[in-house]
């Protein structure tokens, strides 16, 4: 990097924030996606919009590539820094600006965590409805650049429903507002656009979120099964019965000793657990549960658990929400994969992966979102046996075609990031992926905002693909992956 | 081919806001809209895209109007797929006849119109919505999926079937509430509903607003998940009235236990509508802003600023009669202003001031002479609005003029 840069940059955010030792820009090499890193130029904490604005207008001008970074929880390499390039950190941009509880609506710098809304306005019986597993550690600007969603989203819809308005820098340096913390601004839904744009349009420095009122009840039930399609068929027939869960998990055979080693929930011996939840008013929840409890027991259910009390419910939540990491006690090594199927294609979808998991020999755990059909298949494999890092790939890839062949998406949830950009085309034809860089270069005509990510380019002879690997800090024991 | 090969002549019945198209496509497939579109552009034909026609007139007023590409032969594709709880439907299909279709499975598009024969992509071109807001959002947070007729001539997808999806750009969200400005909309894909198993709705009716609006505040803060939330202003013989509609819809014990909860918060004239009568109220409730023939204008404020929301309602009666209609937690409403275009403009003026406790203020219904003279959209698009347009509509085609963007 250029002497004369980095010396402006330190001029505007101080010279403690720019980093470019080499110790320095470990943590910087790759998010929660291991396999794909690069050692970026430098990297720029800014502190302020104002401090973010003029970064970006230093990058735009020396036509510098830049990739701005939450907390690096992203499991699809969103975060990837580029050779040569400047990642942009949010973590001192991480002000809680302002709590309206009158509106119902809560200001934040994209640094701050999702959990601390919840936290800041928890003591007026207020949250913040979507729940990422890694919500207490990801970042608010993550959450907008991918457009997280959580277990609860069957019922309350993803990051984009619910943004209001952001301020944000746009690949030029100008500083904007985009949305409203009115309704219906009139024109076409920018922010709509934006968010889940895997910060590929713009870097947002504000937030808007609005916020809901803690449901006064919430029951949940733990019902095991012999199989995945007798469990299958009992969120068929809630469904069918007009109720909407707040969640609807599901996890087989090797998902559930995997989270029994890992956090002991306590799980009853079964092929399948599903796990749903009703949150609302007392008297509809207490209705609508009773008829849950029934179709569990219809369908075959070989135990149903009702959470009792809070402490229940959150070690039946612990169980399933440590679920991945939990993989790392049954398997040296894993790849969390991320596809969605339409919901009444499960059944099928999890048997051509049951006969892939046989042929291809290795053990692939589901975790999944069974009211909205995202899949969480683990793909486990042991990198120091030759070939099975590349096959874990393979098994991964088949997955996605077989979701994309049911009627569905490569990423439900993680974003297609680095990692998944080349599978775009089993789902975008030439003209979709030529509309999507139009948009693209509206935005960012100089293709400097987040480069190599979401659209496909042709693959880099020697890009090592997928498989998990331990991160340097988790490596260093600093961190642990949940 | 040429944009005359591809259409017919207009005539006086196909008039846009007062003005005759030169020519008319009725395209029966996406391949046909875009190819339409992309000849339009060639030759830089000032083009309207048309569902219904219902909301056709909400934007500026011009003079020539080129081509209007109608959605009328998109109206084949409907596909509910009831097991997933979405459907697949064409663009120039009514939101009507789809709500018929999914009723017969037990679902629906929750989605409200004032019109009766509002087109699928009418209401996604206008993100235009009504009570059921309240619990359901608007048309865009029901999209999983779209096709766009592009004006290059090429015809591309973004989402999908699958209601949690986040692969590519959400270029559906985009053209929600565009106005036909970025693309022509061929499909869609939503996620549905369960229609609720049980409804009813209080509606209290109140002399003095502060008092509604204390009830309104209560309720909204109190343990209840109403379906809509509305509110109301409008004249009665023996003076003004407010009043409060809340409707639950749920399941069939809680129905009841929810609506005498409510009931013991709210001090207004309380009746309790059920059935049918509850189906009129919401209904006429929708439909109000439209009865008649005034200036309808669409504005939004922060939810707290209600009571302040309700002042300025009365206050703009000086010269034109006002009716309101809102959604009480979303702060979003319409109110219809009955009056010579003269004192409906000094009102405008009024609700565009800083000060002003509304925002957003939007003309979308007024007689071509006011919207000639006024600002329709109240504001100016934003650079990136501004941006996507010419990437996604170079030669300025769609929409000429006529706005947002």
């Amino acid at each position: 990097m250029d002497e004369r840069v980095t010396g402006e940059l330190r001029a505007i955010c101080g010279a403690s924030a720019v980093l470019d030792e080499p110790v320095q820009l470990l943590t910087y090499e790759c998010d929660a996606l291991p396999h794909l890193r690069q050692t970026p130029a430098l990297v720029v904490l800014p502190a302020s919009a104002e401090q973010m604005q003029e970064v970006v207008r230093v990058c735009a001008r020396e036509g510098l590539p830049f990739v701005a970074r939450g907390h690096g929880t992203g499991l699809s390499g969103g975060a990837l820094p580029v050779p040569g390039g400047v990642v942009i950190g949010l973590a001192r941009l991480n002000r809680v600006l302002d709590i309206d509880i009158p509106n119902r609506q809560v200001t934040v710098e994209p640094g701050v965590t999702n959990l601390e809304i919840t936290r800041q306005v928890a003591p007026f019986g207020y949250y913040y409805a979507p729940d990422p597993s890694s919500q207490q550690v990801c970042s608010i600007g993550g959450n907008v650049a991918e457009n997280s969603g959580g277990a609860h989203c069957l019922k309350y819809g993803f990051t984009v429903h619910h943004v209001l308005e952001v301020e944000a820098v746009l690949p030029d340096g100008s500083l904007t507002r985009i949305g409203s913390r009115l309704a219906d601004e009139p024109g076409p839904d920018v922010l709509g656009l934006l968010v889940g744009s895997e910060g590929t349009l713009a870097v947002v420095t504000k937030v808007v979120v609005r916020i809901l009122r803690r449901p006064e009840t919430v029951q949940t039930l733990l019902a095991a099964y012999d199989s995945i399609s007798a469990a299958g068929t009992a969120v068929s027939e809630i469904i069918a019965a007009g109720i909407i869960p707040a969640a609807v998990e599901m996890m087989d055979a090797l998902a559930i000793k995997a989270a029994e080693a890992a956090v002991h929930p306590n799980f009853p011996p079964a092929d399948t657990i599903l796990i749903v939840e009703l949150d609302g008013p007392a008297p509809e929840v207490r209705e609508l549960f009773a008829m849950v409890e029934t179709i569990c027991r219809r369908t075959g259910a070989t135990t149903v658990e009702v959470a009792a009390d809070e402490g229940h419910r959150l070690r039946i939540w612990k169980g399933r929400k440590a679920a991945f990491a939990a993989m790392g006690r049954v398997s040296p090594n894993y790849y969390v994969q991320d596809g969605v199927v339409p919901r009444t294609k499960l059944p099928e979808v999890l048997g051509r992966i049951r006969a892939l998991s046989e042929r291809s020999g290795l053990g692939i755990g589901n975790v999944f979102h069974a009211g909205d059909g995202n899949l969480h298949p683990l793909i486990c494999y042991d990198e120091s046996v030759p070939g099975q890092a590349e096959l874990a790939e393979h098994v991964a890839g088949e997955i996605l075609t077989y979701c994309v062949e049911a009627g569905g998406s490569i990423t439900g949830e993680h974003g297609v990031g680095a990692d998944k950009k080349n599978y775009m085309p089993r789902m975008f034809n030439d003209d979709d992926l030529d509309a999507f860089q139009k948009v693209r270069d509206a935005f960012d005509p100089q293709r400097l905002c987040n480069p190599g990510k979401v659209l496909p380019t042709p693959r880099l002879c020697g890009e090592v693909p997928g498989p998990y690997r331990e991160h340097p800090v988790e490596r260093a024991g600093l961190a642990e992956r949940f | 081919m040429t944009v005359a090969e591809q259409s017919r002549p207009g005539t006086s019945a196909d008039a846009v806001d007062g003005v005759t198209p030169r020519f008319v496509a009725e395209p029966a497939s996406g391949a046909a809209c875009a190819a339409v579109l992309a000849a339009a552009s060639a030759t830089r034909q000032a083009t309207v895209l048309r569902g219904g026609g219902t909301k056709i007139e909400w934007a500026r007023p011009v003079d020539v109007i080129d081509l209007v590409v109608s959605t009328a032969g998109l109206s084949d594709l409907l596909v509910h797929r009831d097991g997933d709880l979405t459907a697949t439907v064409g663009s120039g299909v009514p939101l009507s006849r789809l709500n018929t279709t999914l009723a017969a499975r037990g679902q629906w598009l929750p989605v409200d119109s004032a019109f009766a024969a509002t087109t699928v992509g009418g209401m996604l071109a206008t993100n235009d919505s009504g009570p059921l807001r309240h619990r359901f959002g608007t048309p865009r947070d029901l999209l999983i999926g779209i096709t766009l007729a592009l004006a290059d001539g090429r015809l591309v997808k973004a989402g999908g079937t699958v209601v949690k999806n986040v692969a590519g750009y959400d270029l559906g969200k985009l053209v929600t509430g565009s106005y036909g400005a970025l693309a022509a909309i061929v499909d869609a894909t939503f996620k549905l509903l369960p229609l609720p198993h049980a409804s009813a709705t209080l509606r209290a009716v109140y002399t003095d607003p502060s008092a509604l609006a204390a009830d309104a505040r209560a309720l909204a803060s109190g343990q209840f998940e109403p379906l809509a939330f509305d509110v109301r202003a409008a004249a009665a013989p023996d003076g003004p009235r407010w009043t409060l509609f809340v409707r639950f819809a749920s399941s069939p014990a809680s129905v009841p236990a929810q609506l005498d909860a409510a009931r013991t918060l709210l001090h207004g004239e309380i009746t309790a509508l059920r059935e049918g009568i509850e189906t009129r109220a919401w209904a006429d409730q929708v439909a109000l802003p439209w009865n008649g023939d005034g200036a309808v204008l669409r504005w939004s404020w922060l939810p707290a600023r209600l009571p302040e929301v309700l002042a300025f309602v009365t206050a703009l009666g000086d010269g034109c009669e006002a009716v309101f209609t809102g959604r009480v937690v979303t702060g979003a409403g319409l109110v219809r202003l009955t009056g010579p275009d003269a004192a409906v403009a000094a009102a405008l003026a009024r609700a565009r001031v800083p000060a002003s406790p509304v925002g957003h203020v939007v003309v979308l219904r007024a007689s071509r002479a006011l919207r000639a003279q006024v600002d329709v959209w109240g504001a100016a698009p934003s650079a990136p609005a501004i941006a996507l347009k010419r990437a996604l509509d170079p030669a300025g085609i769609l929409n000429a003029g006529r706005g947002p963007i």
